[in-house]
């Protein structure tokens, strides 16, 4: 039914009091006698209206009714105030947007449980030996089958380990990154598939035939989701499995592979090596707890299993490696880097938040003091208190609202990239999706912000004598007031101050990594990966390997504008993991100081024009050749660091230098000394920092496989690909050909982290930054908004609005300098206090710390520059007569 | 001291106004005016209806389906609202006109047993 409107019930009301009236005329009395008495039996004409009204209306509906007015009403007083709504709108929206997009990602990661059933019940079991310090050592079989006879908490046990395959025969050959499991794993997991099956134990054992299921993203993203996949055989390098399913998508831990396979898959998994060597770990362990078991009875149990183990076998633990066993619930084993990270965003967040809301509220403040004519009036003229804080509700209602959705949309984005900075530390970041999360925080803190904002300006009081405010239309602000906003936005420019010299540092950093000179010809050389490949079906004379590579590399040296090619075993900086601990080596002719110990080097194993053509320079002696390999004489080359720190007077050239702490695989100490026939220049393969580090090059033996390929050309690097590859791939057609890139784009993928960093703490500053300038602005305002008699007076007697104006900005000046001293000083102090904790602590340089101070600087003064306007335009006349 | 028109007046028992409305529609669609008019000649001058009880308690039926409005013209040629009983509004007068004569009965047990004895 239609509610009717508020005309009707008074065009009724005149329908009834006409009859009434026509009645008694028609009964002889005169017309004006009539309307007198019709009226008077009537009552009271309002009142009943308001009946008729409130029989259709809530008291409720009323109320949104006037707000919805009120809000239409102050949509366009702040349309006249643009500034202000801009600066406030913007605010909010970074306070709104910031804490949204981090609070959507804390959700997704350390509050939504995992899509395995059961979550809760299960565990990760981890070894860890701190004494050298490794956190996780993952579990050898001779381990996790002690484990398995003592344990009666678990009831279950998965076993997960990885390894790559040459996935052949689909397309291009390919690596493939594998991960083998025992046949209740799936269900240890409690994992489902999307198509077909998993794995069961029934696919266990050496007899049983190869399987393999898909992880859904390796489905998806190779195979087009194509649903045929399934009972496909593949060929797994020398092996082959049939497809049994797709698995339905997870939290990939401890890493990410593109299928996984039962034990018989990898020929490896089935050696004697993997199956005896109580040292050969590479299996992570997960566990399903037993009914009546709990996490600390599991963690209890196996540790003393555990312990009993380490007993039994003393030779296999080192007691000053000092192994543990820990038991943690999954989630938490998979979150548990993340959550003080992002428990610390989320409290900065909030804090921003506040901070943003603040500043807001003194805004607001400002333009209350302005309007204290205005409300007074209305209070005069009898509107409520309830009425008048309805107005200030309605705007900034309108204000927040605003702020919320522009919030949302600077969210979106954000959500991203807090969520892949936040994959950093736990995997889980990576499946965190802008929600409706995102809607119920902002929604609920615009909410907040506003009724906040609402009740900030103060009311006319009904019992202050109502003509003061009328006549003087302003507010007398105590000193006090004034000087306790002006420390809070002190305050504010020193933290943001801080944040942008930490930010500039960053950036800086990063500036200096990408331009600095990594001692590699990087824009010319061209790395491949060639993962080994056991065997080659389809050759038709099977050669040995080494001779395979040799020719390959002759011919790719044949390419046009191809200046050199060698083998390695590691590309710069990407293959970091790769690379082994640093050996302890002695040289003849020198003799450690008394207590030294013997110099630690890095140890690569490089082919024979490894240095020319990645460009390193040799800077004394000769490079490896061709005649450098077993039977020959055994060479090392030295990087120049060595040479320096050893021999100062420059003869380190034929001295003898042997290893001193490297044990081979059979356990003797690995004592033949090899004669130092080189100097090359230093570089920093390993980490992004090119700190020069000291080392010792051997010969590549030709008895291994390098798998990593390096061309040096003049021309266009990447268009060596496809014929490098076909060199390959006509040599031995299983070949994958893996990740070409120069050196140059290497060294940008591994500082995608340094970027991320720079990004996020960029991003919070830039955040912090405008904020704290919104706070200047606001303090200033308020304080022009309550001396506007002041401003009046000093016009009045002969001021210029130009010293007005440099007055106002002079204020600000003085906030923003106190301000970056106080950050100064408490952020060299806060890093010194964090260095006595972390050990060392970077410090930003000159030029980050000017940048930022300038930018804030500049910013501030942008800022008071509205107010400082405002106090140089006061109406003199205006101003005076108010008093 | 003659008893005026006013003196003899009655007050309306709570709750009966809504089925004084309702029984007075029955003979066809009524302006506001026209149902206070009604109420009072039908009562023999003894039922007088406040139009400020009288408009909120026929907006209230309508509110609740048991009427119908519509506008017209009325005999001063004003606009005027007519209101109708619907079929919901048959049905609960005769509710109404029911739980009445039972209350009527009741009451009068009470207030006069010998009578109901008889």
């Amino acid at each position: 039914m239609p509610r009717p409107h508020d005309r009707d019930f008074d065009d009724e009301i005149r329908g009834h009091l006409a009859l009434a009236i026509k009645q008694r005329i028609e009964q002889g009395e005169d017309p004006e006698t009539a309307r007198r008495a019709v009226l008077r039996e009537f009552g009271y004409i309002p009142a009943i209206r308001d009946s008729l009204h409130r029989v259709w209306y809530s008291r409720w509906f009323d109320a949104a009714a006037a707000l919805v007015r009120e809000m239409r009403t102050g949509l366009r007083s702040l349309v006249r105030a643009k500034g202000l709504a801009i600066t406030v709108v913007v605010t909010l929206a970074l306070g709104i947007g910031a804490n949204a997009a981090i609070f959507s990602v804390v959700r997704g990661v350390l509050l939504r449980p995992l899509v395995n059933r059961g979550e809760d019940r299960l565990v990760y079991i981890r070894q860890s030996a701190s004494g050298v310090g490794t956190e996780n050592l993952t579990f050898s079989v001779p381990e996790i089958n002690d484990l398995k006879s003592a344990a009666t908490t678990i009831a279950a046990w998965g076993d997960f380990s990885t390894i790559e395959f040459t996935l052949l025969g689909i397309g291009e050959p390919r690596l493939l990154h594998a991960g083998v499991v025992n046949g209740s794993y799936f269900d240890v997991m409690g994992l489902r598939p999307v198509l077909g099956r998993l794995l069961n134990p029934s696919d266990d054992g050496p007899g049983a035939e190869g399987a393999v299921v898909l992880t859904h993203r390796f489905w998806t993203g190779f195979f087009n989701s194509d649903p045929s996949v399934i009972g496909r055989p593949i060929t797994l390098g020398p092996r082959t499995a049939t497809i049994v399913g797709v698995l339905e998508p997870s939290v990939p831990y401890p890493v990410d592979t593109e299928i996984i396979g039962n034990m018989v898959t990898s020929p490896h998994h089935l050696g004697a090596t993997m199956n005896t060597e109580r040292g050969h770990r590479m299996t992570d362990l997960f566990g399903r707890l037993a009914p009546e078991a709990s996490v600390e009875s599991a963690r209890a149990e196996l540790s003393a299993a555990h312990a009993a183990m380490v007993r039994a076998h003393s030779e296999a633990y080192s007691a000053r490696a000092n192994f543990q066993l820990t038991v943690t619930p999954l989630r938490e084993q998979i979150t548990a880097p993340a959550r003080t990270i992002l428990l610390l965003l989320l409290a900065a967040a909030a804090v921003v938040f506040v901070i943003a809301c603040s500043n807001v509220a003194n805004l607001i403040l400002a333009r209350s003091v302005r309007r204290e004519g205005e409300l007074a009036v209305r209070a005069a003229l009898g509107a409520s208190r309830g009425a008048l804080r309805r107005t200030l509700l309605a705007e900034s209602l309108v204000l927040c609202g605003a702020g919320a959705i522009l919030g949302m949309l600077l969210a979106q984005p954000l959500v991203s990239v807090v969520a892949q900075f936040a994959a950093r530390f736990s995997v889980r970041a990576l499946e965190v999706t802008v929600d409706d999360t995102l809607l119920w925080v902002g929604a609920g803190l615009a909410i907040a912000a506003a009724v906040l904002l609402a009740y900030v300006p103060r009311l006319p009081s009904s019992s202050a004598p109502a003509g003061l405010g009328l006549a003087s239309g302003s507010l007398r602000i105590t000193p006090g007031t004034n000087r306790r906003l002006r420390a809070f936005a002190t305050t504010q420019i020193a933290f943001s101050f801080v944040l942008l010299a930490g930010a500039g540092m960053l950036v800086a950093a990063l500036i200096a990594l990408q331009a600095a000179n990594t001692g590699f010809l990087t824009r010319q050389v061209l790395a491949f990966e060639l993962p080994p490949v056991s065997f080659a079906p389809s050759s038709p004379t099977p050669r040995p390997a080494p001779d395979l590579y040799r020719e390959m590399m002759q011919r790719v040296g044949q390419l046009p504008h191809v200046e050199g090619v060698v083998g390695g075993f590691f590309v710069p900086w990407r293959d970091t993991g790769r690379l082994g601990r640093p050996v302890q080596f002695m040289v003849e002719g020198y003799t450690p100081a008394d207590g030294e110990e013997n110099p630690y080097a890095r140890e690569r194993s490089v082919g024979p024009g490894f240095f020319a053509t990645l460009g390193i320079p040799v800077v004394a002696g000769r490079e490896f050749s061709e005649a450098d390999r077993i039977g020959n004489e055994r060479v090392v080359i030295v990087s120049q660091s060595v040479a320096q720190r050893l021999f100062p007077n420059g003869d380190a050239l034929n001295r003898k230098l042997w290893t001193t702490n490297r044990l081979s695989y059979s356990g003797r100490v690995n004592s033949d000394h090899s004669r130092i026939v080189g100097v090359v220049a230093d570089v920093d393969d390993e980490s992004v920092d090119g700190v020069p580090a000291m080392t010792v090059y051997n010969p590549w033996k030709s008895k291994g496989v390098p798998m990593r390929l390096f061309v040096r050309t003049s021309g266009d690097p990447y268009a060596l690909v496809p014929p490098v590859t076909r060199i390959v791939r006509d040599l031995s057609p299983n070949q994958a050909v893996e990740r070409p890139a120069t050196l140059e784009d290497v060294r940008a993928e591994v500082l995608a982290p340094e970027r991320l960093n720079a990004l996020v703490l960029s991003g919070f500053a830039g955040i912090a930054l405008l904020i704290a300038v919104v706070g200047v602005s606001g303090v200033l305002a308020f304080s022009v908004s309550t001396r506007t008699r002041e401003f009046g007076v000093r016009l009045a007697v002969g001021s210029s609005p130009r010293r007005l104006l440099m007055r106002v900005l002079s204020e600000g000046a003085s906030i923003v300098a106190v301000g970056i001293a106080a950050g100064a000083a408490a952020g060299y102090l806060f890093a010194g206090v964090a260095a006595s904790y972390l050990g060392s602590v970077r410090l930003p340089g000159v030029l980050p710390v000017l940048a930022a101070a300038t930018v804030l600087a500049s910013a501030a003064l942008v800022a008071s520059l509205m107010p400082a306007n405002r106090a140089a335009h006061v109406d003199v006349l205006q101003a005076l007569r108010s008093e | 001291m003659a008893r005026t028109a006013d003196d003899r007046r009655l007050d309306l028992l709570q709750g009966t106004l809504d089925m004084l409305i309702l029984r007075t529609l029955q003979w066809g669609p009524q302006h506001g005016h026209g149902i206070g008019q009604a109420i009072r000649q039908q009562s023999d001058e003894l039922l007088k209806v406040e139009t400020g009880s009288l408009y909120p308690a026929m907006h209230r039926l309508e509110k609740q389906g048991w009427l119908k409005s519509e506008w017209g013209v009325s005999e001063a040629n004003q606009r005027a609202k007519y209101y109708r009983l619907t079929a919901a509004g048959k049905a609960q007068l005769s509710r109404e006109q029911d739980r009445w004569s039972q209350l009527v009965y009741a009451i009068g047990r009470i207030m006069n047993p010998a009578s109901a004895k008889e």
